[in-house]
């Protein structure tokens, strides 16, 4: 998994490249990454999950450890270009009723009100 | 005379209805005169019979068993061939004809001159033979006369009819008896027995004018198809007449009952003619002996007939009924042993009398009513060999048992001076003790046979609904399946979480999706997620690969493990019922979404609050979810719901998976008569379902409060339990008292309707409200009757009153006069027999009193 970071308009994107599984665990987790960028006075935080192609439970724990993390600071997580599946995990999970997930980037900026 | 006239004189001595009347009457005179000139030939045969060499005595018999087969073949034909009122009156010529050759042949034997002397020492020398043969001739006779009386009955009523009017036709058969044994027994000692043969001539005259009185009745009324096929079916002959009773189990048996009491007929016979033979009488004064003997056997089977067979078969049923005759008999053949020898002479007129007593009243009737199971043209064909073969054939070995005793024993020495007379009579005492166990060992087997084929005979036209449903219908999955059907249109998530779950249980079948099946387009009109368009694919099948992929599975249960998770949707469920704000669909969500959950603190309390949701699609999966984790705090949460409609199904569902642990929960509910009535009324169902000994003993003991409200429910409940648990037993106390509150519920409504009917109205139940309650209370006391019977026979039973023909409902009659006791056969008959209005208010009336209903 490789995990590049942008800076739009204040809001921290998170462009995730391979498969988050706990196999594939790098030095930095998603949610370490997040962290660090919550302590860094980031609150808005979009993960683009466009070149992911499978997370696992790991994963998914990692984004909501995430989440968590954004939320009691105050700040809003959100997701963009899920795939399929992990939308029907989300769904099966009743978690698509807790996370903010986007089909595209630029909505999700949008819903951040910092297009 | 008219009809109506008849039939209210009739009704005073017989069960009969007003279209019976001529048919009963008819017949009844037919087997009074048969039975008339009988008595006359039989007294006089046996004295001639005995008057013989008792060595002689079993040729007579024997001649009857070896010859009456070619007799049985010829008179197959002759039914064959002739219309049945031909074939009577030309048999019945034939006879009278003999007769008066046997007059003239017995005659000549006692004159010393006659026209043609030469005639003389040829008659005297004949005189055994012809014995012999008047002897054969008049088993003919009998055997001819009596069948053709029975088919008669046969082709007249059904086998329900049969049973109630039977007891009046056999006591015109004895009451002829009576009459030709009186005749005889007086008329006798005036003209000698061979000219007393002349009487019988002039009766069969008689006879031939009502037989075609009775033929062209039979014409006029039903000459329906089944006697066409009786009489086509006779025409196959003796051979085929053998080969249906040897291809048939049921018939086999009952050869064997009736050849098992012929042989111990036969043998005490030879006990009576042994002790007849020892007075050393004449002939007019044996002849007068012996009718009198008949006459007095005759006067006590009647009383005995009058006053128990009916009663014997309504209270015991056929098996006691059947038992009666070899055990008194066994009785009173064990007694020779005890007896001195002067007292033989009563003991074998005692044991004798016995015998025919029962022959000619409780045996007879039961041993007609044994054939009611056999389809008519079996029936047909085997009465014939039966009733003209197998009766002979026994009576045959009894010959034969006799004559190698009386030889191998040395009989005769015994007739000498001086010698007991009780030792031969003892050596046969042994055997007819032997062929009495034969015969009830026999009577057991054929009684349990007799039911097996009554409920073969019987079409089953319905199955238990409970069973049919429990067996082909997964409750379970039909709601899941109805609950994603619906969940579709409310939310797109709420529909994968059904899926989902179908997935899970491996429910979710070719043909089901085919039913979830559905197009992009429909999925945009219905603004559910974009995100699974698949460019004109069917939605659902990309869905449900993931979906039943065992990796997402146990990823989706790995994800609901995380902490984070929990956290999570802790939160987030807490949101959900502690804001009012909350969507339905929302709520809907997270109360499925809890059934897939481990347990947790934030669960339970979400769960207790959904439970409370006013919405009764929310309530819907929160019952689901509560079906899950099983905790004791959601019980007092579930009951109410019993009482909404919208959800007492699943709330029954899940009081039902806690299991009997609850039992005493629901009981107390059950009884509490402040709670809600929809609430009580639900319980029973989930105590059936559990289907305990003791949820038995729940239903049975509120069963027993009277609480008319909840009787539907606690008797289908109970029905239930009898369908599903063949183990649990039900207090028949209790159950019976249910059936009796019943039935007297249905006589007091019955009654109330006949006195408020204007006079002279036809008493039929007017109203369709009326109607509809007391059909339904018949529902009830039918499906309680299974709890204590064989369900199967009460189902058949009811199912067949209700819908089927005639015929089937006699067979249904009949079925329960075997299987229900005295009481409960006699209040019920009333109201599921088919009797004519006034008849059926006259017996309620009747019985009502027993039911402690006192009269208006």
């Amino acid at each position: 998994m490789d995990i590049r970071t942008r800076d739009y308009n204040s809001v921290i994107i998170f462009d995730i490249d391979g498969e988050i599984r706990r196999s594939d665990m790098t030095n930095a987790t998603l949610h370490q990454l997040v962290k660090t960028q919550l302590e860094h006075g980031k609150r808005d935080i979009l993960l683009n999950f466009e070149k992911v192609e499978f997370v696992d439970s790991f994963g998914v724990g990692e984004i909501l450890a995430s989440y968590i993390s954004t939320n009691n600071l105050g700040g809003k997580l959100k997701l963009v270009r899920i795939s399929k599946r992990l939308y029907l995990i989300f769904q099966v999970t009743g978690l698509i009723r807790v996370l903010d997930i986007y089909e595209d980037e630029a909505a999700a900026l949008e819903s951040f009100g910092k297009p | 005379m008219n009809d109506a006239r008849l039939y209210r004189l009739l009704r005073k001595v017989a069960d009969v209805r007003s279209d019976e009347v001529r048919s009963a009457l008819f017949l009844f005179f037919q087997f009074f005169l048969i039975t008339f000139t009988f008595y006359i030939i039989k007294a006089v045969k046996e004295s001639f019979v005995i008057s013989v060499n008792p060595a002689w005595w079993p040729y007579a018999d024997l001649i009857t068993a070896v010859l009456i087969g070619f007799v049985i073949a010829f008179n197959a034909r002759l039914l064959a061939r002739l219309p049945r009122r031909a074939y009577a009156s030309s048999t019945l010529i034939f006879f009278a004809s003999n007769l008066l050759f046997f007059w003239f042949v017995f005659w000549l034997n006692t004159r010393r001159t006659f026209i043609i002397s030469s005639l003389l020492p040829l008659a005297q020398r004949s005189w055994v033979p012809f014995v012999f043969i008047f002897s054969f001739w008049s088993d003919i006779f009998i055997a001819m006369s009596v069948t053709q009386f029975w088919i008669g009955v046969n082709d007249f009523f059904n086998p329900h009819q049969a049973k109630r009017i039977i007891g009046f036709l056999v006591t015109g058969g004895l009451l002829g008896g009576i009459g030709g044994s009186l005749l005889t027994s007086r008329l006798v000692h005036l003209i000698n027995p061979v000219n007393l043969i002349l009487v019988c001539p002039a009766i069969l005259l008689g006879m031939l004018v009502l037989v075609n009185s009775l033929h062209k009745e039979r014409e006029k009324t039903r000459a329906g198809p089944e006697a066409d096929q009786a009489r086509a079916a006779t025409g196959i002959g003796y051979l085929e007449s053998f080969r249906t009773v040897r291809g048939n189990r049921y018939l086999r048996i009952l050869a064997g009952v009736l050849a098992s009491a012929m042989v111990i007929g036969q043998l005490v016979k030879y006990q009576f003619n042994f002790m007849v033979k020892a007075q050393g009488w004449d002939k007019s004064t044996q002849t007068s002996f012996i009718a009198t003997f008949f006459l007095a056997i005759l006067v006590l089977s009647t009383i005995f007939h009058l006053a128990t067979t009916g009663q014997v078969l309504k209270k015991f049923g056929i098996r006691l009924a059947l038992l009666i005759a070899p055990s008194v008999l066994l009785l009173g053949s064990l007694a020779v042993f005890l007896i001195p020898a002067s007292g033989l002479l009563v003991w074998a007129c005692l044991l004798r009398g016995s015998d025919r007593a029962f022959d000619t009243t409780i045996s007879q009737s039961v041993r007609e009513l044994l054939y009611i199971p056999v389809p008519a043209d079996i029936k047909y064909k085997a009465k014939i060999f039966i009733d003209m073969f197998v009766n002979k054939f026994g009576a045959g070995l009894g010959a034969a048992l006799y004559f190698l005793a009386y030889h191998v024993l040395s009989f005769a020495m015994y007739q000498q001076p001086g010698t007991s007379i009780s030792v031969p009579i003892r050596y046969l005492g042994i055997l007819v003790v032997g062929f009495t166990l034969i015969w009830i060992i026999l009577v057991w087997i054929i009684y349990a046979e007799y039911l097996s084929v009554m409920k073969k005979d019987l079409t089953r036209k319905w199955q238990d609904a409970h069973k049919l449903i429990d067996e082909h219908m997964d409750v379970d999955r039909a709601r899941l399946i109805v609950d994603t059907i619906q969940s579709r249109e409310k939310s797109s998530t709420l529909y994968v979480m059904n899926l989902f779950q179908l997935v899970k249980r491996e429910k979710l079948t070719p043909e089901l999706m085919e039913i979830l099946d559905f197009k992009e387009n429909e999925m945009k009109a219905r603004s559910l997620d974009a995100l699974l368009d698949v460019g004109g694919e069917a939605f659902f099948r990309g869905v449900e690969e993931t979906l039943s992929d065992k990796d997402f599975e146990v990823q989706v249960r790995e994800i609901m493990g995380l902490d984070s998770f929990k956290l999570v949707m802790g939160k987030r469920f807490a949101e959900i019922t502690g804001k009012k704000t909350a969507s339905e669909v929302e709520r809907m969500e997270a109360a499925r979404l809890i059934g897939q959950m481990e347990p947790s603190t934030d669960v339970f309390h979400s769960l207790e609050s959904l439970l409370r949701d006013p919405s009764p699609d929310v309530l819907d999966y929160a019952l689901g979810s509560a079906a899950v984790h099983l905790r004791k705090e959601y019980v007092p949460l579930i009951l109410p719901l019993l009482g909404n409609p919208m959800n007492r199904q699943a709330a029954q569902d899940v009081l039902e998976a806690y299991g009997p642990r609850i039992e005493d929960v629901l009981r107390k509910h059950l009884q509490d008569a402040g709670e809600r009535l929809e609430v009580r009324q639900a319980i029973p169902e989930v105590l059936a379902r559990f289907g305990t000994q003791r949820a038995a003993d729940v239903l049975t003991g509120e069963l027993g409060r009277g609480e008319e409200e909840l009787e539907q429910e606690l008797i289908d409940a109970l029905y239930k339990i009898r369908s599903n648990q063949p183990k649990v037993r039900f207090k028949p106390a209790k159950i019976r008292a249910a059936i009796l509150s019943l039935i007297k519920k249905n006589y007091e409504a019955l009654l109330a309707e006949g006195d408020s009917r204007p006079p002279g109205g036809d008493g039929s139940v007017s109203g369709p409200n009326m109607k509809a309650v007391l059909d339904l209370r018949t529902k009830r006391i039918f499906d309680l009757l299974a709890l204590i019977h064989p369900p199967e026979d009460i189902v058949k039973a009811y199912q067949n009153i209700l819908q089927g023909s005639k015929k089937s409902v006699d067979y249904s009659l009949e079925l329960l006069d075997n299987i229900l006791d005295r009481d409960l056969k006699t209040y019920l008959s009333p109201f599921i027999e088919d009797l004519p209005p006034d008849e059926r208010i006259r017996r309620l009336k009747k019985l009502a009193r027993g039911l402690g209903i006192v009269s208006p």
